[in-house]
């Protein structure tokens, strides 16, 4: 192997291993702060292990408001990506008259200040009498489409829409071509996608504080009101873990999906 | 399993204002019968593929497959397949599964629809590839097997989209006698559309010319080699001779002198053009002409030379000849010019032509 070669493979190695020293390291005291029952300042590791943090965490509602920010990001999920797949397949069919246009509104929640819009449209839905679960979704759906379009518009510009016509030209109804066609090619766009808008309803706090008014309590107003209070460290570390796992699990699935379309 | 396909009258206007990329084209393709479309790029005979599929709907005109008329039905109820330029191969799905699409779609269980692709894939000279990822294969193999889940649809009539032309010379010449094997096998109706007047020669029984979205001449190529009707068909089939000149009582008059035509030519202003394979070099005292040789290029064992005959009082006039193999001249030597009567073809000069082509390709079609 030629020294250059081994250079840049070497600086390569190194480059990763930084950064994933970057990502896993805030873990690292939030899995040692779980486990810890007694851990006081000088010392480098706890003095006590133990499960209580567990135990505390548990009976602050952890589970409930875990299943609670599930069922929210699976909604967002569910109603923003498709609406994104619409928008993206719109955006690059150059039926627009506009696109950059249409794209840059489409994008405008990014923009907004979250606690503003929210605000604004508490009231509206209020007075609309739209119940706060049902406004809660639809404000994170509108939050999440600028991330969905994004994904989806990039993944029907690199769709080469003759296969589409050649599935149709073969025998395959509209509906067929999308089904055996069309979604297993965008199957990778579409997942992350989906992850997308599902970590919107996930991890989301201003909206669900302001539209829920507090008794909406989901995982992350759980870590917030869990960290805001002192003394509980270890139930705070269970409480952030639980909000950061599952999303990771989630998104090995997604990658190995992307690896098998790939493949 | 083949049908006979009937355009009448077929116009698409793309946009509104814009002039028509297909103007009322009329064409039969007789069942079992290979049309080509052949025209260069821009000339709407792509369209005419797209109209045919319904892919794009016709601004005017009709597309009949056995008498019954298409119009507003779906492109998956029409009984065609289309091979593209491209392979256009499904990538998630295996070689096999590929070709076994069109029988998946209409219901076959998965083990029949199998079994029938192998037996595609064997027509096709890919036995033993079913397994294989579309992926990984060659661009050769990838349109093989692209003809394959074609004629695995069993349509009525099979569309080309100038499926050889992303090929190497070598690729497009196996490829073209696959096809034509295929033919005498199956006798599939092909609508083939191509840019290459060789391919429309090896594979076409009747040829279409199309420019500027119009019908120019149709024909076997053989007549069309020989009997150019404009211009535009004689430059897109390779002709290099133009001379103009006049007609009067049956003879061209141009700087090559007055030269006997073998068919009636409209009298007035017209071009004479020759190809290059009829224009013999000859001994001055048996030669129709007199010139010198300006340019001379190699094509393999021949070479093609371009002979200038100056006029008395009109232009020089520039004649290309192919020579047999081994017969070599050189530039600047003073040569004559056997010009035989039947190769002699007059068409109407460039400002004239739109106007009598026109004419011309409604008289056909009528």
């Amino acid at each position: 192997m030629s020294a250059p070669l081994l250079v840049s493979r070497l600086g390569s190695r190194l480059g990763r291993g930084a950064l994933a020293f970057w990502l896993v390291l805030p873990l690292v005291p939030l899995l040692l702060w779980a486990a810890a029952d007694r851990w006081s300042a000088p010392a480098l590791l706890p003095q006590a292990w133990g499960t209580t943090g567990l135990a505390e965490a548990r009976a602050a509602g952890a589970g409930a408001a875990a299943v609670r920010s599930a069922v929210l990001g699976t909604a967002v999920a569910v109603l923003a990506t498709p609406l994104g797949a619409l928008a993206g397949r719109a955006l690059t069919s150059g039926a627009l008259r506009a696109p950059g246009l249409v794209f840059a509104v489409l994008l405008s929640p990014l923009v907004l200040p979250p606690f503003a819009v929210a605000l604004g449209l508490d009231v509206l839905l209020l007075r609309l009498r739209v119940p706060a679960e049902v406004g809660l979704v639809l404000l994170l759906t509108v939050a999440a489409i600028p991330y969905t379009t994004v994904v989806m518009r990039a993944a029907y510009a690199a769709h080469d829409r003759h296969h589409d016509e050649e599935a149709r030209l073969l025998g395959a109804s509209a509906w067929r071509v999308v089904r055996s066609v069309h979604l297993p090619l965008l199957a990778p766009a579409v997942a992350g996608a989906a992850f997308l808008a599902f970590l919107v309803g996930w991890s989301d706090y201003v909206v669900t504080l302001l539209v829920g008014g507090g008794r909406l309590v989901t995982l992350p107003l759980l870590v917030g009101a869990a960290a805001s209070a002192t003394g509980n460290d270890a139930q705070v570390a269970v409480l952030a873990l639980s909000a950061v796992l599952p999303p990771v699990a989630l998104l090995v699935v997604i990658g190995s999906i992307g690896r098998r379309a790939r493949r | 399993m083949s049908g006979s396909l009937q355009l009448t009258g077929l116009t698409r206007v793309h946009a509104a204002g814009a002039p028509p990329a297909l103007d009322d084209l009329t064409l039969a393709v007789p069942a079992g019968s290979c049309v080509a479309v052949l025209g260069p790029s821009g000339s709407g005979k792509s369209t005419v593929l797209r109209l045919t599929a319904g892919l794009d709907t016709p601004t005017r005109g009709s597309v009949h497959l056995d008498g019954r008329d298409l119009a507003g039905v779906v492109p998956e109820r029409r009984g065609m397949a289309m091979v593209f330029q491209r392979p256009l191969l499904f990538p998630h799905l295996s070689v096999r599964d590929n070709v076994g699409f069109a029988d998946r779609v209409r219901g076959l269980p998965r083990r029949q629809a199998r079994e029938r692709a192998e037996h595609h894939l064997e027509l096709v000279q890919l036995g033993g590839f079913g397994s294989r990822p579309a992926r990984a294969l060659s661009g050769g193999q990838a349109q093989r097997v692209a003809l394959a889940r074609a004629l695995a649809a069993e349509p009525r009539v099979l569309l080309l989209d100038e499926p050889f032309s992303a090929l190497d010379t070598g690729l497009r010449q196996e490829m073209h006698e696959l096809l034509a094997d295929l033919r005498l096998r199956l006798a599939p109706t092909v609508l083939l559309v191509t840019h290459d007047p060789a391919e429309a020669d090896a594979l076409a029984d009747t040829v279409a010319v199309l420019a500027a979205g119009r019908l120019q001449q149709l024909g076997p190529m053989r007549e069309l080699y020989a009997r150019p009707r404009s211009l535009a068909v004689s430059r897109l089939l390779g002709g290099r001779t133009e001379v103009p000149g006049t007609v009067t009582g049956g003879r061209h008059r141009s700087a090559l002198g007055e030269l006997e035509l073998p068919a009636p030519a409209p009298e007035g202003p017209g071009v004479l053009v020759v190809r290059p394979e009829a224009v013999t070099l000859v001994a001055a005292a048996d030669a129709d002409a007199r010139g010198t040789v300006v340019q001379v290029r190699r094509r393999g064992l021949r070479a093609l030379v371009t002979v200038e005959v100056a006029g008395r009082g009109t232009e020089p006039a520039a004649v290309a000849a192919e020579l047999s193999p081994g017969e070599e001249v050189a530039v600047g030597a003073e040569v004559g010019l056997r010009i035989p009567v039947t190769a002699r073809c007059v068409v109407p000069p460039a400002g004239l032509a739109d106007a009598r082509e026109g004419a011309s390709a409604h008289d056909r079609q009528r």
